[in-house]
């Protein structure tokens, strides 16, 4: 309520005290390609009235009459400087060029984007772009935007070659994941060794670990914005690299006479061409590829399309035996639209989808598994003086699942045809959110987000005796599958159960002195799609399932404080956070679940809840020869599942107990040095407390062999993990008059090679009879040479 | 065939550049308990008297000198539909047995142990089994097409969830290989299950060739020795590998009436079954 008062204070002292005003506004984009940039500040000199360019580069200032200085900048750019007499509202559009310096002498690497705003109040928000990403040393020369972000504190995932990656202790579904705002619901090419994100097409990314804006939700743990470049405006240029793993092509352009623009990017793995030349390998096929395409067209000053689209599949064909692909299609046609000076809207309608099916020839199954959405977007951001910005908007998702189809592939197939149940969902929020500057040093984000979730009918729904589809065995101790009373079929028109979420999110941000600030935050957030998996790792084949009748929402408290200081004189820059999170219905699986073809997952799940603490330190050094990060992560991740309705103690006894992504200690130090024009060095060090996992403590014999009995679950830990990788990029650089540029990255991945540990696993040696641990370790040194190129 | 598609995501896993090796380990041990392995099987068309029981303690994960056999329990098993009662007298060797079994398909039975002054209790119900109508070898089927397999036919009863246990062995192995199977996806069809070896050096495994004998047991086994055993085959054959679902503490039917706390690992299984041989030519 204070707040609302707030706010209607500055909408009333406005209106009352109101001088005179005007609003300059325009775009700010990058003069060499003509690509918007996000971040860039615009700034009245002699007065703190400054404006932020969004992420369409799109900037507003409105000031008392007059004549001003207006500076134009954005760090690794050249500064501009304009004056301007403001006695009407005008619109002034701005081309920045990279600094000259950057081509000899010193490479400043980070971009202002990526150092900390001492006065904002966001927080817990990590910014790399494309640069920064291309430049880290990368497994087969595969530069990962994923693997990149694992580099920064709180950042991990579950192992080489598991998908996705886990923040601040969460699960990998609990990151919603954004290519030019569409849902990827699997990142990961190769089940997690590559991601699906072409460097080569990304602009920027943006990992959001706390304080998530309220224009986001969905999701609990993180956000990952992914954003796809625009395309050159200004000529037709190719870019590409050739590497040991994939080969890259993108192809931007100029179109409709300098009104638009457009990108299209290919890559394709070529390892099953390597296959093909070896005879026990003639038949398999493994290989992924990726197409990202944008476009844009300015119809006018006030009205802009931007259409763009992403397409990619993983496909593996071994011996004609298993046939499995997979993949994410998305697309988004955003129309940005200036209604005013002041007012600035964007409307997208979104589709994406993620499919995967499973050919097995020797029992002639075909298993098809998919999720689609449909997102209709409406944001909007209204400059409304210089010390308020108002974002709001709304948006409606419309879900359609199907969980699994399992068809005969032939008449002889001892399969019958089994098909789960399609899954329907619609997911609408409303948000506001505004940035208001309460004195010269203290800045506040207020945010609020209401979210509504109807699972709808169009299927049948189980009920269950006592309404227990999980029971506790008291005899034997253990979960059941309750017993089935009957099904009660909804139709598409009905809604079968609705959730909602007030979401809150705060953030302060109170600065010390001009180089130092004190943050805090408080989020709150809702999920309404859970994926299902109770495997070590996240696989293609874990399907996604919506909140409904015995499925809760899953919601989480955030609250985290931090420290940030600036030392501009030599580019370093400090950030110490803590945070303490607690998501409550979070799913974990009975012992013995069986998920697969299961179209009562409730029989096999207990609502359990979660809570993760840490702290963390990022220094970085983003300025001269020199740069690069270290990242420290103290931290504890558990989870508790009590039996509720379903009785009994619990999982695991009812106790607390580690996730799979917990790391009590995590560090990662990621360094750069530019030798001269010609060469250039980085490496990444990481290391990382083990993995929980359950050990056996004991064995026993049945049926003649040794049957290992466990201990509690995720009691012990794999052996720690830490890697070192190194990389050299070397620029001819001979005939620099000459358009077509090339460069050589040489690297070396896992330096000392070590084995670090995928998995143990225990079993019985079918030569000795002994019981034994068995370590799959999976990359061990690896060297690359990636060629790039751009013309 | 079990669609282990976890099986199948390890093959492909496998391909890229992993290495496997055996290390050194620390695990912790817990208290031994006490293992029922009573596995009262009736072969089809035999008298099904002669039965046995094995008692053992559970011994620490790497542990190979124990001897664990349990000796000085008193076992009884009782029809509970006739309250025939069959007492198995310990040969003080861990195993405990009796010629007098009496199996009657469907009857419900149940095991009582008494031990250490504690007394377990277990019940299952002994459950019929289908014939095998077809045992062949093939080189085409399988997952590798230049090996031979052998392949199983049997026709699961329709408008009844069936549930079956394999036992393969081939004579001169260390292991048998067990497998479980619903009829999940399968129900009323002829179902055909095969097994085929790979030439594996490091398992010191090698492909079957003509001259080599095998034997296939089927069981029918109850929907919750399924969920039982389906666990602890698929823990026994992943054992934490990266797609292998959370490992957990395996409980069997038979329960500590003295003190739950200490509940014994095992089960109490009754069941009818089948067996073929066969020696590929």
């Amino acid at each position: 309520m204070k707040h609302l008062l707030c706010i209607a204070y500055f909408l009333f002292s406005f209106s009352v005290f109101a001088q005179e005003k005007f609003t300059i506004r325009g775009t700010i984009t990058d003069a060499s390609n003509g690509e918007t940039l996000m971040g860039a500040t615009a700034f009245l000199q002699g007065t703190d009235n400054g404006s932020v360019t969004n992420e369409y580069g799109f900037y507003s200032l409105t000031a008392i009459k007059g004549n001003y200085t207006l500076i134009i900048s954005y760090m690794g750019y050249e500064t501009q400087t304009k004056q301007i007499s403001l006695d009407k509202d005008q619109t002034i559009n701005f081309e920045l060029s990279e600094s000259a310096t950057a081509l000899d002498e010193v490479v400043i690497t980070a971009e202002e984007s990526e150092q900390i705003n001492i006065k904002k109040p966001e927080m817990s928000v990590a910014k790399l772009n494309a640069a920064t990403i291309k430049q880290m040393p990368a497994v087969l020369g595969e530069v990962d935007v994923v693997k990149s972000i694992q580099m920064l504190p709180g950042v991990t995932n579950n192992g080489e070659g598991s998908s996705g990656f886990n923040v601040r202790g969460g699960a990998a579904d609990q990151n919603l994941v954004l290519l030019d705002e569409a849902i990827i619901y699997n990142t990961s090419h190769f089940f997690g060794f590559f991601s699906v994100f072409n460097s080569d097409a990304i602009k920027d990314i943006k990992l959001y670990k706390g304080d998530i804006p309220s224009k986001f939700g969905g999701r609990v743990s993180s956000v990952l914005d992914v954003r796809q470049k625009e395309g050159n405006r200004k000529n037709f240029n190719l870019t590409g690299g050739i590497g040991l793993i994939s080969s890259r092509l993108t192809a931007e352009s100029p179109i409709f006479k300098d009104k638009g623009s457009f990108l299209i990017a290919g890559r394709t793995s070529y390892a099953h061409l390597f296959l093909k030349a070896v005879e026990d390998f003639k038949d398999d096929k493994i290989s992924f590829y990726d197409l990202n395409l944008k476009a844009n067209y300015e119809i006018n000053s006030n009205n802009k399309i931007y259409l763009s689209g992403y397409f990619g599949r993983d496909v593996f064909n071994l011996n004609k035996i298993i046939e499995n692909g997979y993949g994410n299609v998305s697309g988004n046609l955003r129309w940005n639209h200036v209604f005013t000076d002041r007012l600035f809207s964007n409307l997208s309608m979104i589709y994406s989808k993620y499919d995967y099916q499973i050919v097995l020839d020797f029992i002639e199954l075909d298993w098809i598994a998919d999720i689609a959405n449909y997102n209709l977007k409406y944001d909007l951001k209204y400059y409304l003086n210089d010390k308020l910005d108002l974002d709001f908007g709304v948006s409606g998702i419309s879900y359609l699942l199907n969980p699994g189809e399992v068809s005969p592939t032939s008449s002889e197939s001892p399969i019958n045809y089994l098909k789960l149940d399609d899954k329907r969902a619609f997911e609408g929020a409303a948000y506001i959110s505004a940035e208001h500057q309460i004195s010269k040093k203290l800045t506040a984000q207020y945010g609020l987000r209401f979210s509504q979730f109807m699972r709808l009918g169009g299927q049948a729904m189980t009920t269950y005796v006592n309404d227990q589809p999980v029971i506790f065995n008291d005899e034997l101790e253990i979960y059941e599958r309750g017993e089935a009373l009957d099904e009660i079929y909804y139709s598409k028109g009905e809604t079968i159960k609705d959730y909602n979420g007030l979401e809150p999110r705060l953030g302060l941000s109170y600065e010390l002195n001009s180089a130092s600030s004190l943050k805090a935050s408080f989020t709150k957030s809702t999920q309404y799609l859970h994926l299902l998996s109770n495997t070590a790792s996240v696989t293609p084949l874990d399907v996604w399932t919506p909140s409904g009748q015995y499925i809760k929402p899953q919601r989480s408290t955030q609250y985290a404080v931090g420290y940030y200081r600036n030392f501009s004189e030599k580019g370093y820059a400090l950030e110490l956070e803590t945070y303490y999170k607690t998501i409550k219905n979070r799913i974990d699986y009975i012992d013995g679940s069986d998920l697969i073809g299961n179209n009562n997952i409730e029989t096999e799940i207990l609502n359990g809840e979660a809570r993760a603490y840490g702290m963390e330190v990022l220094l970085r050094k983003t300025k001269g020869k020199f740069t690069g990060w270290l990242a420290y992560t103290l931290s504890k991740s558990e989870q508790r599942t009590l039996g509720g309705k379903a009785g009994g103690p619990g999982i695991n006894g009812g106790n607390w107990y580690n996730t799979p992504y917990d790391r009590t200690h995590d560090v990662s130090v990621t360094a750069a040095y530019q030798l001269n024009d010609k060469w250039s060095f980085s490496s990444n060090f990481v290391f990382q407390t083990g993995r929980p996992v359950t050990y056996p403590n004991g064995q026993y014999e049945y049926e003649g062999l040794s049957i290992a009995s466990y201990s509690n679950r995720n009691r012990d830990r794999l052996p720690q993990y830490h890697r070192l990788d190194i990389s050299a990029v070397y620029k001819p650089n001979k005939h620099p008059e000459r358009r077509l540029k090339g460069e050589w990255v040489f690297g070396i991945y896992n330096v000392y090679n070590r084995r670090n540990a995928a998995s143990i696993s225990f079993g019985q040696s079918k030569v000795s009879g002994l019981n034994e641990a068995t370590r799959l370790s999976i990359f061990g040194i690896i060297p690359s040479v990636t060629y790039n190129f751009k013309f | 065939m079990k669609i282990n598609i976890y099986v199948i995501l390890l093959a492909i896993f496998g391909i890229f550049m992993s290495c496997e090796d055996v290390i050194d380990v620390e695990v912790t041990t817990a208290t031994p308990r006490l293992v029922i392995e009573a596995s009262l099987d009736w072969e089809k068309g035999t008298l099904g008297n002669e039965q046995l029981i094995k008692l053992s303690m559970s011994t620490p994960y790497f542990d190979v000198t124990s001897d664990s056999g349990v000796s000085g329990a008193s076992v009884k098993v009782t029809n509970t539909n006739s309250g025939e009662e069959f007492l198995f007298e310990d040969q003080n060797d861990g195993t405990y047995t009796t010629s007098n079994f009496v199996p009657v398909l469907n009857d419900s039975y149940t095991l009582e142990v008494v031990y250490n002054n504690q007394t377990y209790l277990g019940s299952e119900t002994l459950m019929p089994v289908t014939d095998i109508t077809n045992v062949t070898q093939s080189v085409e089927g399988g997952f590798d097409d230049e090996l031979l397999e052998l392949n199983v036919y049997f026709n699961d009863p329709a408008d009844e969830e069936n549930y079956y246990f394999f036992r393969y062995y081939e004579e001169g192995d260390l292991f048998p290989l067990l497998a479980d199977l619903s009829d999940e996806f399968f129900n009323g069809n002829e179902v055909h299950d095969f097994w085929e070896k790979q030439d594996d050096e490091d398992n010191n495994e090698e492909a079957f060739e003509p001259g080599d004998t095998v034997e296939v047991s089927l069981y029918g086994i109850s929907e919750r020795y399924y969920n039982y055993v389906r666990l602890l085959i698929e823990q026994y054959y992943s054992g934490g590998d990266p797609f292998s679902s959370n490992a957990a503490q395996l409980r069997g039917n038979c329960v500590n009436q003295t003190n739950p706390n200490n509940y014994p690992f095992g089960y109490f299984r009754v069941t009818e079954f089948v067996k073929a041989s066969y020696t590929f030519e």
